[in-house]
């Protein structure tokens, strides 16, 4: 398949209505030609709506939706050419894995010759080569996961669609499928938009990714971004593990912020642009688990506590710690040494930019 | 359950089921293959196919069903894909109303159908009114129209089974199938031909062949048409005379064999799980919800199947309350007096006795039947219980007709089922038990429908709680599959009340008559007979469109009633 850059999709302050439930309120998002883009959520934030909104399955309420300079708000499904791959694949099973792969080619009228060699290729390209004559139910859940991406792929579609394609595999597979739907799009030059509740599927896969819930945009970014400078605790909380700390403005200064807690006054950095608290303000920290530090020399910006729990996981090494901040979720990674629970005052401590301060 | 139980169980209803279904199937078969001396031949059979008249019969037969289920899928199909796609004004409603038509019995419906289509009914006083038609040669629709008529007939009558079980195939169907169709540019039109269809094919076959072999063994609809050259009434009328010819005998075993291989083809083509299906399809189907027009369109044509199928009955409606019905398009004064004469009628009041009893044992044995077979078959592992399953499918690929043949002949005196006889001959038990084997598979798939659903660890839960076998089936298994166990019990109830191959064939004293037998009585005595018998059809129709009102809404969409 040529890499070529395929059209952007741009949606514009969807709204989307089930009766009385607001599934998407007023989301917009512009994915680039050519990009990876992730929609990511907890189940009922309206990722999947939104996705089948670009497909045509479902209809917006209000907003429109581009592809390219194209309006396509109102096309019908079967005339988008963007193809989707559905978390069940649905694949037919009355028809085998060729006959899967050339429906679309079939619909679209391209010569016997033609519908061959691309379906040959299609297969190729997810290493399913030979297997065309086989029935549905012959394969495994990694191989139909292929065959339904052969079938999305083959007809050239001016976008992909992914609805949790990975959610049906087993852990293993899910990560080598990772990077395999990741080659194929980038090889493809595709534009991908790739629905999932996996943070992590996200965080390793995406070029780009708009976290959702309840229907609005918390934060669009880079997987570096949304992880690294979060700009809501639920972002900060969804996308990897987090501690949130309650405390209150003391001071800021230059884009820091000392803020007051129970434990202590801590300094984080601020994230969302055009945002400061107030003095005296409610914010909210957010600390990673790998950013504390156990008992380290230097021991500034930090509380202590003792440990309470440890569980050891091969690589690395999850502590909670008892403090004046509640318990905190502290994480070392190729440790020099296992601690032990027990009554020791030990002191955890963050470099000011691994603090984030966010709106309460 | 244990296995030991399971096994117990397995063995009883084995037992049973060879008794009082394989031993009367088989001795009928048997007939057609023995010579007096008991030597085995194939002599009859070939008989059979030699005589033209048995040949005509058989041919006719075939061509019954065949155009009767082809009929029957042209009406079902565009009603499951309309109330599958759209939802428009009284959807729910309309989707139990026609099913009705399932339960109201045709050779009743035959009778308003005579009166609108005979030589003197409606029709030609129509046409004659209007000036159209000669009054002095009017047409005689049915029997210019005989064979067509039948197929009218069992088409409106059992379309409700193929409409159920294609619904119930759509709705079991993961909505991306289609989904992912429309997504890859397929247009609607052509995705109903490419991949909706050949999903629902399973469903289509299950239901059509059903219909095929119900609509190829009729017995009720062709006698009232007076059409005799059709396999089941030479079947009928070759054991009246009772003259030990074995040509009956052979017929109904090449009957038996032409439905087993239609169930058994089916079976093999279409009976194996699909994997277009999941337990609970995830995701938003594609449904539409129409407006204005185009919903008021699809509510007239669902109000229309149901008028069409019900206009033979509102005839009979008509024809309970008329006085006088002769050469006029509708009747000239209305009354409720046959309704008070039918209960006068020394036969009819019995009649309606005889049957609720007959129908009740039947009703209650499936039911306590039905349930033991569904926990073996759906939550034991023994290795019999797919067997059991087949089992107790198999009356559904019996003709009535080959049963109550075989238990007519061994309830004779000095025969292996004479005991099922009463002392004064009344056919009560035999009758229950008849009626029990032929409705037993539709108890049983809905309760194992009904089980399939229920989460097993419900059970598990009860019984790691302490509860023993029969405790967790009574507080827990039972009550949640309570409303399946209804629907299938009531259209057990429903078809036995309205059953006639047992029913005219085994009752021969008049005071043992159940209501079908009665309405057929009266239907051949002269003066008011045949409003006699239109008012009892009118209070039997009432009485089962409740019921099936209720079975459907018990089993809801997916209720898999009707599957093979």
């Amino acid at each position: 398949m040529a890499a070529r850059l395929m059209d952007s999709i741009q949606a514009t302050s969807i709204v989307k209505k089930f009766g009385s439930v607001t599934a998407l309120d007023g989301v917009s998002v512009e994915v680039a030609g050519g990009e990876l883009f992730f929609l990511l959520g907890a189940s009922g934030c309206g990722k999947t709506t939104l996705l089948r909104c670009i497909a045509g399955l479902e209809t917006p309420t209000s907003g429109t939706i581009s592809f390219g300079d194209k309006d396509v708000t109102k096309l019908p499904p079967h005339k988008r050419e963007a193809a989707m791959v559905f978390q069940s694949y649905a694949l037919w099973p009355h028809l085998s894995v060729e006959r899967n792969v050339s429906f679309g080619l079939e619909e679209r009228k391209v010569d016997r010759a033609e519908i061959r060699k691309r379906v040959g290729e299609a297969l190729e390209l997810v290493h399913l080569a030979g297997m065309g004559e086989r029935g549905i139910d012959q394969l495994s859940g990694g191989q139909q996961q292929r065959v339904a991406l052969a079938r999305a792929l083959v007809v050239r579609p001016k976008c992909l669609l992914l609805d949790e394609p990975l959610s049906n595999l087993d852990a293993k597979l899910r990560i080598e499928m990772r990077r395999e739907i990741r080659r194929i799009v980038k090889e493809g030059g595709l534009t991908a938009v790739y629905v999932t509740h996996d943070q992590e599927e996200a965080l390793s896969m995406a070029d780009r990714m708009a976290v959702l819930n309840r229907g609005r945009i918390e934060q669009l970014g880079t997987a570096e971004d949304v992880y690294r400078n979060p700009v809501t605790a639920f972002v900060a909380g969804f996308i990897g593990e987090t501690n949130l700390i309650r405390g209150r403005t003391l001071e800021v200064r230059g884009g820091f912020v000392m803020v007051d807690t129970p434990g202590g006054p801590l300094v984080g950095r601020l994230t969302r642009e055009g945002w400061v608290p107030g003095p005296g303000e409610e914010v909210r920290l957010s600390v990673r688990p790998e950013a504390w530090r156990i008992d380290p020399a230097t021991g500034e910006n930090g509380i202590t506590g003792k440990i309470i729990e440890r569980s050891y996981l091969g690589q690395r090494i999850q502590y909670v710690v008892q403090t004046a901040i509640g318990s905190q979720q502290v994480v070392e990674l190729n440790p020099l040494l296992v601690r032990e629970p027990g009554d020791e005052v030990v002191k955890i401590s963050a470099r000011h930019s691994d603090v984030v301060v966010l709106e309460a | 359950m244990n296995r030991k139980a399971a096994i117990t169980v397995t063995a009883i209803v084995s037992v049973l089921f060879a008794v009082f279904f394989l031993y009367p199937a088989v001795s009928v078969i048997g007939e057609a293959f023995r010579l007096p001396d008991g030597t085995l031949t194939f002599a009859f059979v070939g008989d059979v196919f030699r005589n033209p008249v048995y040949r005509e019969g058989l041919w006719n037969a075939l061509a019954l069903g065949l155009a009767s289920t082809l009929a029957t899928f042209l009406i079902a199909f565009p009603l499951s894909l309309l109330s599958h796609r759209y939802d428009f004004a009284g959807r729910g409603a309309l989707g139990v109303m026609i099913l009705i038509p399932l339960v109201l019995p045709p050779f009743v419906g035959a009778i308003g159908i005579k009166h609108m289509l005979g030589v003197e009914g409606s029709l030609n006083a129509l046409l004659i009114d209007a000036g159209i038609m000669n009054p002095l040669s009017p047409v005689d629709w049915l029997a210019k129209g005989r064979f067509w008529g039948i197929v009218a007939m069992n088409a409106l009558h059992l379309y409700p089974i193929l409409y159920m079980n294609i619904t119930a195939a759509l709705s079991n169907l993961d909505p991306a199938m289609e989904q992912a169709a429309e997504n890859l540019g397929c247009p609607p039109a052509r995705r109903l031909w490419r991949v909706t269809l050949p999903l629902a094919m399973p469903g289509i076959f299950a239901g059509s062949a059903i219909v095929f072999v119900w609509a190829f063994t009729e017995l009720g609809v062709p006698l009232v048409f007076d059409y005799t050259r059709v396999a089941p009434v030479q079947v009928f009328d070759g054991i009246k005379d009772l003259s030990g010819n074995p040509a009956p005998y052979a017929l109904v075993a090449i009957i038996l064999v032409i439905s087993a291989l239609v169930f058994g083809v089916t079976k093999a083509l279409f009976g194996r799980q699909t994997s277009g299906s999941q337990p609970r399809p995830k995701g938003r189907g594609g449904e539409v919800k129409l407006t204005g027009l185009r919903s008021l369109g699809c509510t007239m044509v669902f109000s229309f199947v149901f008028l069409v199928a019900a206009l033979p009955h509102l005839g009979v409606v008509l024809l309970s309350l008329s006085d006088d019905w002769y050469q006029t398009v509708l009747p000239l004064a209305l009354t409720f007096e046959h309704y008070v004469d039918a209960l006068g009628d020394p036969f009819v009041v019995p009649s309606i006795k005889n049957s609720l009893i007959y129908a009740s044992g039947a009703t209650l044995i499936d039911l306590v039947l039905g349930i033991v077979i569904a926990w073996v078959i759906v939550r034991s592992t023994i290795k019999g219980r797919a067997l059991l399953d087949a089992l107790v499918m198999l009356p559904l690929a019996v003709p009535g007709l080959v049963l109550a043949f075989g238990y007519l002949a061994l309830s004779q005196e000095g025969r292996p089922l004479y005991f099922l006889i009463g002392k004064d001959g009344s056919p009560a038990m035999l009758l229950i038990v008849a009626y029990a084997v032929r409705r037993l598979p539709y108890v049983v798939r809905s309760a194992v429908a009904g089980l399939q659903q229920s989460n097993p660890a419900l059970e598990e839960a009860a019984r790691s709680l302490g509860a023993g076998w029969f405790r967790t089936l009574r507080k827990v298994s039972l009550p949640l599959i309570g409303a399946n166990l209804a629907a299938g019990g009531i259209l057990a109830f429903a078809f036995a009340m309205l059953e006639v191959s047992d029913s005219l064939i085994l009752a021969q004293q008049t005071e043992h008559y159940p209501i079908t037998k009665t309405i057929y009585m009266l239907l051949s005595s002269l003066g008011d007979g045949h409003e006699l018998a239109a008012a009892l059809g009118v209070w039997a129709m009432v009485f089962l469109a409740i019921a099936i009102t209720g079975a459907a809404v018990l089993a809801g969409k997916r209720g898999g009633l009707f599957r093979v």
